[in-house]
């Protein structure tokens, strides 16, 4: 009896979920709230609006939600800082070499760092982080990947640390900046490392004070704090007094508890209100392009239709992908140009335009590939076979994203296509995907580096029983794997640069996947929060300069 | 009388103890048998990497290797210790978890239930046997209200009193305030089946010759209703118990997440989301315990409100289930 109702409330709850769904807010202009003459000053707790996406653990290194890094950076300092021009600069590190063949890093580590427990930051400290992160027992579902190259280390004297990696790995400065490789009180690792998640402890300009799960977290000002990022534009404490953090999963609310004064800030603006805050003289507007891979439809190039490259060309070419996005985000999210976003270095701009909506090239593509005749609804068939592509979809999917889904199936429809939505349940949907059953999937991965293209597009990244891959398409192409894993070891910048420009061009013409959208965190905020800014490593807001104004 | 009432609680016992057995062995076999790694779940998502270090420590330490019956046993055993193992996904001790939130939401219910009856009770008292288009009124708004899902209910609470008259907070479990619109909507479809079904009994007992001599005695209206009617019809109310319990622990799911508050329904429903096995078990075998008691209470209410059920024997008498 108990059960059914809770089953049919869980259902009920969970369809109304899936019903109103989450969504991601855009536009690639950068506004900000026309800054005061005021100096800054300190007082004051700020609330911020975060979307639902509230961690299940606020370990730098146990989660891997987009909402990880708002909550744990105030607590947890970075060893670098990576700055909104892409280059690293300085922060728990004070500087570091890296040795010709790229394996191993010398850090000389920032003096007179303290976290909040008292520990010391030094050589010891940075160890204890990187075993941490490694540690099985952490069950890191992200951080330990990131450092996956990571052998050991040897403490050379109290502030240098020398680590050293199984192969060279050129992302790793980039990938420490991300508040994911966030520093924890060594003392809290070695005495109970049970408590980071419930209660991490790290050394940050603010020190977490309560997560009420399901609400919000709160965190007040460290009055020691003196080492902030290089990037930042003040040194010493933080001027906030104190710091909330709400999970408000509804975007109406979300947008509404804004309007009505209830929080100072909301992450992930709904799309469909970032104009009203921008004509709105109380509010002001911040927004970056996650780096990274864009939102995409990636296709199952191991099987049958997919498997045909001409097959994905001819469905990449029959999508009016500019159309959609304008349609689907209120003209607010930025058209995918390929597979990395604008913001990520190593972008490959001269290839901008190349992706081209082409209705005729997408028929005379289908002709090639010997899907010639035409059954009764208009889809095309080869030796009776029906052009048909299973795309299985999650119930907790964002309402955009299955907007765009069912705007490509018609796209798809009139070239001949058959895109058959399936809506199994969450876990089957996750079965599925291990098992490699389905045509297309969708997601998007930020991450400030290029490597990301590594991630999802190297052979070493299928899905097999032992492990999981996020090489979502399955492509397995020599080329690629040679330019990617060449890029991942220089040690040569312009090299690197060069190597990603190559793939790019080879992954437009291999079309693993059809690229939506370059992926926003569009923040809105109340006049009197000054100097809100991102963390550009994994745009999210960062609290350290912030002021409130009256 | 003291033995009928002992071997009712007994029986109610026993019959307790098969429920919560029933409910964590179905709630076991259901998330067993769904597909879908745990290990996965347990780091999974969609901006996971786990490295296969990681699954495995997973899957080792949460036994996840062993066979079903290894786990199902050890998940009894636990269980009877009142210890229901830690979660996968907040890596706490579900007991914990389940504890963090019940507070939240046992306010929650508690305040919709008092809002629900006070409602239900005044409305059926102030229009029972009155004018027929008072009673329609009354009926109409009552099952428009009761058939109106609580969601929606919820989001016009919200676009009226929060974001449109700016009365009350939108989000958070912040004291008195933050918690009128979610008690609100989900005592309101409550106090429109409860009130719809104490008018009809009401309006029974209303005809009946004990309330005409009552009446010829001189007694005030307002003094018969409520002296003389009440009673009577409190039976259904109490026989209803079952139906708005649920209702309260089901509405919490919706309520909660609408208003963003704490609470066991937005942790049931994420736990469901993620295959967080033990975390359903807890909070699945903490509503049945719920539901044991309050059947265990009703039986004994009607034994206070009726003196002529004392004399029958406990296993005879007709179970008070109520509607769920």
């Amino acid at each position: 009896m108990t059960t059914t109702r809770m089953a049919a409330a869980v259902l009920g709850a969970a369809l109304l979920l899936a019903g109103c769904g989450t969504s991601d807010g855009t536009t690639t202009t950068t506004t900000t709230a026309a800054a005061g003459e005021s100096t800054p000053r300190a007082g004051g707790t700020l609330i911020l609006g975060e979307n639902g996406q509230e961690p299940t653990c606020l370990d730098p290194h146990g989660n891997a939600s987009s909402d990880g890094p708002v909550t744990t950076v105030p607590v947890a300092d970075s060893l670098v800082w990576f700055g909104a021009d892409g280059k690293l600069q300085p922060w728990l590190a004070e500087r570091w070499k890296v040795s010709d063949d790229g394996l191993t890093y010398t850090f000389t580590l920032r003096e007179g760092v303290k976290f909040h427990d008292g520990a010391r930051w030094d050589a010891e400290a940075l160890k204890t982080n990187f075993e941490h992160m490694k540690d099985p027992a952490t069950k890191s579902p992200l951080a330990a990947a990131y450092i996956a190259p990571y052998e050991d280390s040897k403490v050379i004297d109290e502030h240098t640390l020398e680590v050293h990696l199984s192969s060279a790995y050129s992302p790793f400065l980039d990938i420490l900046a991300q508040g994911y490789l966030g520093m924890i009180s060594p003392k809290q690792i070695k005495e109970a490392p049970q408590t980071v998640c419930e209660h991490p402890i790290g050394s940050g300009p603010f020190v977490f004070d309560k997560w009420t799960k399901g609400q919000s977290i709160t965190y007040h000002k460290n009055p020691d704090y003196n080492w902030g990022p290089k990037g930042a534009k003040h040194t010493g404490p933080a001027y906030l007094d104190g710091l909330e953090i709400r999970f408000l999963g509804e975007d109406a609310t979300r947008y509404n508890a804004l309007v009505a004064g209830e929080v100072n800030a909301i992450d992930f603006t709904p799309p469909q209100n970032v104009e009203e805050v921008k004509a709105n003289p109380d509010l002001g507007f911040l927004t970056a392009v996650r780096p990274g891979h864009p939102m995409s439809f990636w296709l199952n190039t191991s099987r049958a239709p997919f498997d045909d490259v001409k097959v994905r060309q001819a469905l990449l070419a029959s999508v009016d992908r500019p159309t959609i996005i304008k349609g689907i985000s209120f003209g607010q999210y930025e058209v995918a140009q390929g597979f990395v976003t604008s913001s990520t270095p190593g972008y490959a701009a001269g290839l901008e335009g190349t992706i081209a909506y082409d209705p005729a090239k997408a028929g005379r593509l289908l002709d090639e590939a010997g899907w010639t005749a035409k059954d009764a609804d208009g889809i095309r068939t080869k030796d009776g076979r029906r052009l048909t592509a299973y795309f299985p979809i999650d119930p907790s999917f964002p309402a955009q994203r299955m907007q765009i889904a069912v705007q490509t199936q018609a796209a798809a429809k009139k070239a001949g296509i058959d895109i058959r939505i399936q809506t199994p349940s969450t876990q089957e949907v996750s079965d599925r995907s291990l098992a490699g059953d389905y045509d297309l999937a969708s997601g998007l991965w930020a991450t400030n580096t290029a490597d990301v293209l590594w991630i999802q597009y190297s052979s070493k990244n299928i899905t097999t029983d032992k492990r999981r891959g996020q090489n979502v398409a399955r492509l397995s192409d020599d080329k690629v794997d040679e330019l990617l894993q060449d890029a991942r070891e220089t040690t040569d910048a312009a090299e690197r640069a060069e190597l990603y420009n190559q793939a790019q061009a080879r992954l437009i013409e291999l079309v693993p996947a059809v690229p939506f959208y370059n992926d926003p965190r569009p923040v809105s905020f109340q006049k009197k929060v000054r100097d809100l800014a991102f963390t550009p490593a994994y745009p999210s807001p960062y609290f350290y300069d912030t002021w409130l104004d009256g | 009388m003291r033995n009928t009432v002992l071997r009712l609680i007994g029986w109610r016992l026993v019959a307790g103890v098969g429920v919560l057995w029933g409910a964590a062995t179905l709630t076991f076999l259901v998330l067993y048998l769904t597909p879908g790694d745990p290990a996965q779940a347990i780091v999974g998502g969609e901006n996971a990497a786990p490295t296969p270090e990681v699954i495995a420590q997973v899957t080792a330490e949460y036994g996840l290797d062993r066979p079903w019956y290894a786990q199902y046993l050890s998940h009894l055993v636990r269980v009877l210790r009142g210890d229901l193992g830690t979660s996968y996904r907040l890596h706490t001790p579900v007991t914990q978890a389940v504890g963090e939130q019940a507070g939240a939401t046992v306010e929650l219910a508690v305040a919709a239930a008092v809002v629900g009856l006070a409602l239900a009770v005044t409305v059926a008292l102030a229009t029972a046997k009155r004018r027929r288009w008072i009673r329609g009124i009354a009926s109409g708004s009552e099952l428009t209200i009761a058939s109106t899902p609580s969601f929606w209910l919820g989001i016009l609470l919200l676009t009226v009193f929060s974001f449109g008259l700016r009365l009350f907070p939108a989000t958070g479990s912040h004291g008195f305030s933050s918690l009128v619109l979610p008690a609100l909507a989900l005592a309101l479809p409550i106090a429109g089946v409860l009130g719809h079904v104490l008018r009809e009994a009401l309006e029974e007992v209303l005809d009946e010759p004990f309330i005409v001599s009552a009446r010829t005695r001189g007694l005030p209206d307002l003094t018969v209703r409520l002296r003389h009617a009440l009673r009577h019809a409190l039976v259904p109310l109490v026989t209803m118990s079952g139906y708005w319990v649920g209702a309260l622990l089901g509405g919490a799911v919706i309520t909660e997440t609408l208003f963003t508050r704490q609470g066991i329904g937005r942790l049931l429903l994420s736990a469901v989301n993620a295959k967080d096995l033990p975390v359903v078990l807890g909070v699945v075998l903490l509503s049945a315990g719920v539901y044991v008691l309050v059947n265990l209470v009703v039986d004994l209410l009607y034994l206070v409100i009726d003196p002529r059920l004392r004399d029958v024997p406990a296993i005879a008498r007709p179970a008070a289930e109520g509607a769920a």
